[in-house]
């Protein structure tokens, strides 16, 4: 039981009477699933009860009665984030919204597909690839069975990140059950049955984005959607070291040429992709003499001649900066089925556990990120891992690193923490570092850090829109 | 970069999918099979529930693959969902209650999941510890359910799950059919195509003496214990295996072919490789066993049988055993006859949703498996659905509904062929 003890069968029967009973569960099998992540080094939490709605309709039923009773309220949708914000960490009513994976509309005029809040990668992917093939989503490197709104709530981001920026700027517009109860749209929808965009009205989609679940559940997104063009080409380049390969990378990302994605990986990382278990690769390639950048660079055309002219010129400034392409990598098998989910880093090197400090950051920082997190994983033991993707034309990047456990062994999840938070602390230095997906403690150090007008202004629209603060407590931003 | 470059060859890209498949090949951990979860321990928690268990990646047109998950939808219901409440239990976070077990035996074991799982160990294995759990919630008394209980109860009483009378499973055979009481070569028939489905039995022996083949059916054939066994009665099911052996040993049989698809897995790798009991008999799917015969010539089929047809891959078959080109072949064979696929196909396959006791004790989710499936087979515009499998074959025929698409075995169409 959590921390509010008016959780009963009685409950459970009121919420049954909103879903059908066969889509509310107390019982412990049901809600062991859904108590912690079962991937980071974070707290469990408790799971009082469970419940899949179908329609925004009920959950607002849902969350009437959360307040009624002044329950915890938890969105949810895979429960798999390296940043463990859907953890019920204070007790609960879990939303489990999977029954809310339908498509509703694919517009093809202005590229968007509106999709209920509990579509997954997966469920996108079959929808387009059966009915628009002529159109694609953005591909993550997570795993495809994780929530498309949900990623981009909070801030994830694609193989066409080049384009258009994080997720959150792939959001034209919102439905959403706001903590109080109420039904709103944001964006173009509030007005018309068109989600084209956010644009020209107040930007309310910001009183969702980023807030990890603790305003409201949003129950619709519309996602852009980009063209598939005929000519596509992946090319996979490596270096000596991370600071040989960054400002390559920053070069392309400035000089157009049709690229739609720049990841910077190292070795680490690289071998983690590749499914390859952390115990028996080398641990530190540099002292191996093996390359420790990896980049990964996606140009696309329309017509071959353009293409063939921005390959050349791609091409150029890679081998200027000293990057080359590997032989015998499997360059024709691998490289030409991209973009892939990349789910085989999610065995977390076979220890079952992995927990990232992943940060949003001034591109000029990326190495000095890299070198923080280098050697406090290899002072811990662990095999440093990074990767970069910088973002909408080479205005920011995202700068990641992951210390992977084995989540079967309490020390094990003991020195994990402790090396996460060191990191953390340590790329403060570096001005503008900015976790997203953050577990509570990190929260903590922002308040600190931010302007306390600006922090009571976010307590402030948390009041407003979730009065009783019911909604996912404990995590985001005011909670 | 050595160890990507040796890590990219034991991976298997598939072009234009965007997706890898697994060679199987990257196992860190190589364990045997058929062992207790205390076997798995060490792997179970590799899982972070990252749901790809849940979607056909392979392909194209994504599509879900689960029935359990897709009509239980809480996450227990998924692969993922039973990896981690299996580590709950080892880890002594859970323990084994009848909501527990009713999860657990809430599938079908078709393993679609598992094909899809990319973690090596877990692609693996996880199999295994989805039978472990059922053999350990017999043992800690919460399984099997109690409608596999009544009819283990008639496997014990009658020799078939059917609760049907075992002087007369032998009634369907045809008046004007042979068989040769030394012959060699035996036709282990199977409960459901002796008691439900005895147009395969009879279409079987039709083809054995249209060819020629000297063959017997045994006197006292019973249950191989398939259904018993798929229920973690684990103890019992090797009972039944080391009376069948005792019988294949005083009937002089050197071969059996079988047309069901449980039969053949069990007499095949369950009877040797979980209870240890090494036959000696030559065990042949009848695909298996008109594939060869066509390849030496010595079946010629001549019937133009025009039909177009979709192939359904039985688990037990396909998954459990890893057959999927030979029924295709011998289709592909048949004049008139034109496959087309289903879109989940082959080791993706959407399970019809009668094996593994599911059609006995949950008959809704069963239902919902197998109309799924129905619906899967009319998109492609087939005029039938055709199986290598009774279980599969009654299961289909009991959902579809107004004749909306015709079910045949694959025995039935050879039988036409051959005429």
């Amino acid at each position: 039981m959590g921390e509010i003890n008016m959780i009963n069968s009685e409950i459970v029967n009121e919420l049954g009477k909103v879903v059908g009973e066969k889509y509310v569960s107390d019982q412990p099998e049901i809600t062991f699933l859904y108590h912690y992540d079962f991937i980071t080094a974070e707290p469990e939490g408790i799971c009082d009860i469970v419940i899949m709605p179908n329609s925004a309709e009920e959950v607002q039923e849902i969350v009437k009665i959360a307040n009624n009773h002044k329950i915890p309220i938890i969105p949810w949708v895979s429960g798999i984030n390296f940043g463990s914000t859907a953890t019920p960490i204070k007790g609960g009513i879990v939303v489990d919204l999977r029954r809310l994976n339908r498509i509703i509309e694919v517009n093809e005029d202005d590229m968007y597909a509106l999709v209920e809040g509990g579509t997954t990668w997966a469920d996108l992917q079959g929808y387009l690839q059966k009915y628009h093939s002529d159109l694609r989503a953005g591909v993550t490197y997570s795993p495809p069975g994780t929530g498309v709104v949900a990623s981009c709530l909070c801030y994830g981001m694609f193989d066409l990140g080049m384009l258009g920026g994080t997720g959150a700027e792939f959001i034209n517009g919102l439905e959403v059950v706001l903590g109080s109860g109420e039904l709103v749209k944001v964006g173009s929808c509030c007005l018309s049955d068109y989600w084209y965009g956010r644009q020209p009205l107040p930007d309310l989609a910001g009183l969702f984005i980023g807030w990890e679940g603790s305003t409201g559940i949003v129950t619709k997104a519309a996602i852009k959607l980009w063209p598939e063009l005929p000519y596509r080409k992946y090319y996979f380049v490596l270096g000596k070291t991370i600071d040989v390969g960054v400002p390559v990378m920053l070069k392309l990302s400035k000089v157009g040429l049709g690229i739609c994605d720049l990841v910077i990986i190292n070795y680490g990382w690289l071998q983690s992709f590749m499914g390859a278990n952390e115990k028996k690769v080398p641990k530190d390639p540099i002292e191996k003499k093996l390359p420790d950048f990896a980049g990964s660079i996606t140009t696309q055309a329309y017509t071959q001649k353009q293409h063939e002219a921005q390959c050349e010129a791609i091409e150029a400034i890679f081998k200027e900066g000293g990057l080359f392409e590997p032989q015998g990598v499997g360059s024709e098998d691998l490289l030409g089925t991209l973009p892939i989910h990349f789910w085989s880093c999610w065995n977390f090197s076979r220890g079952g556990g992995g927990q990232w400090i992943g940060s949003y950051c001034s591109t000029r920082d990326i190495a000095k990120f890299y070198a923080i997190a280098r050697e406090k994983a290899l002072k811990y033991g662990h095999t440093p891992q990074f990767y970069s993707r910088i973002l909408f034309g080479g205005h920011y990047c995202v700068a990641r690193t992951n210390i992977n456990f084995n989540k079967d062994d309490p020390k094990e999840i003991e020195s994990a923490r402790q090396v996460l938070k060191e990191i953390h602390e340590e790329v403060q230095s570096i001005d503008g570092v900015v976790m997203y997906k953050a577990p509570p403690w990190a929260h903590e150090v922002y308040e600190e850090k931010t302007l306390p007008a600006t922090t009571e202004l976010i307590r402030k629209i948390k009041k407003l829109l979730d009065p009783n603060m019911i909604m996912n407590p404990g995590h985001g931003w005011g909670s | 970069m050595g160890g990507v470059v040796s890590m990219a060859k034991k991976v298997r890209y598939i072009r234009g999918t965007g997706i890898e498949k697994l060679d199987m090949k990257q196992e860190d951990h190589t364990l045997d099979r058929h062992k207790g979860i205390e076997h798995y321990k060490d792997i179970l928690y590799q899982c972070g529930k990252c749901g790809t268990c849940r979607t056909v990646y392979q392909d194209i047109n994504w599509a879900r693959v689960c029935p359990s998950g897709e009509f239980g939808q809480f996450e227990a219901y998924y692969l993922g969902g039973k990896n981690l409440l299996t580590w709950g239990l080892t880890k002594n976070k859970l323990k084994w209650t009848d909501n527990l077990a009713r999860i657990f035996y809430e599938c079908s074991l078709c393993l679609a999941c598992t094909q899809q799982c990319q973690i090596p160990e877990l692609h693996t294995y996880a199999g295994e510890w989805l039978m472990a759990m059922r053999e350990e919630a017999v043992r800690a008394g919460f399984g099997p359910m109690p409608e596999q209980k009544q009819y283990t109860k008639y496997v014990e009483e009658l020799h078939n799950p059917y609760g049907e009378k075992h002087e007369s499973r032998q009634d369907w055979f045809p008046s004007d059919a042979f068989q040769s009481p030394n012959a060699k070569l035996a036709y282990f028939v199977g409960c459901t195509s002796s008691y439900r489905e005895k147009e395969i039995a009879i279409s079987t022996v039709r083809i054995l003496n249209t060819l020629g083949i000297e063959f017997k059916i045994l006197e006292n054939e019973s249950c191989c214990g398939s259904p018993v066994y798929m229920t973690g009665q684990v103890d019992y099911a090797r009972k039944i295996a080391e009376d069948n052996v005792e019988m294949f040993k005083n009937s002089g049989v050197e071969k059996i072919i079988t047309s069901c698809a449980g039969c053949y897995r069990a007499l095949k790798d369950i009877y040797p490789k979980k209870f240890g009991i090494k036959h000696g008999v030559e065990i042949l799917h009848l695909p298996e066993f008109i594939l060869s015969n066509l390849k030496n010539g010595t079946i010629k089929f001549k019937q133009n049988v025009n039909m177009k047809i979709t192939y359904h891959d039985p688990c037990h078959i396909g998954r459990h055993m890893g057959i999927y080109k030979e029924p295709r072949a011998v289709l592909e064979e048949i004049p008139g006859i034109e496959l087309v696929e289903m879109n989940r196909n082959k080791h993706n396959a959407w399970c019809c949703g009668s094996g593994g006791g599911v059609r006995s004790a949950f008959k809704d989710l069963s239902e919902f498996a197998a109309r799924e499936r129905i619906e899967e087979a009319k998109d492609t515009d087939a005029s039938a659905i055709v199986s290598s499998c009774p279980f599969c074959l009654n299961q289909f025929k009991t959902n579809i509904k107004n004749d909306e698409i015709k079910a045949y075995d694959i025995s039935q169409l050879i039988e036409k062929a051959i005429k």
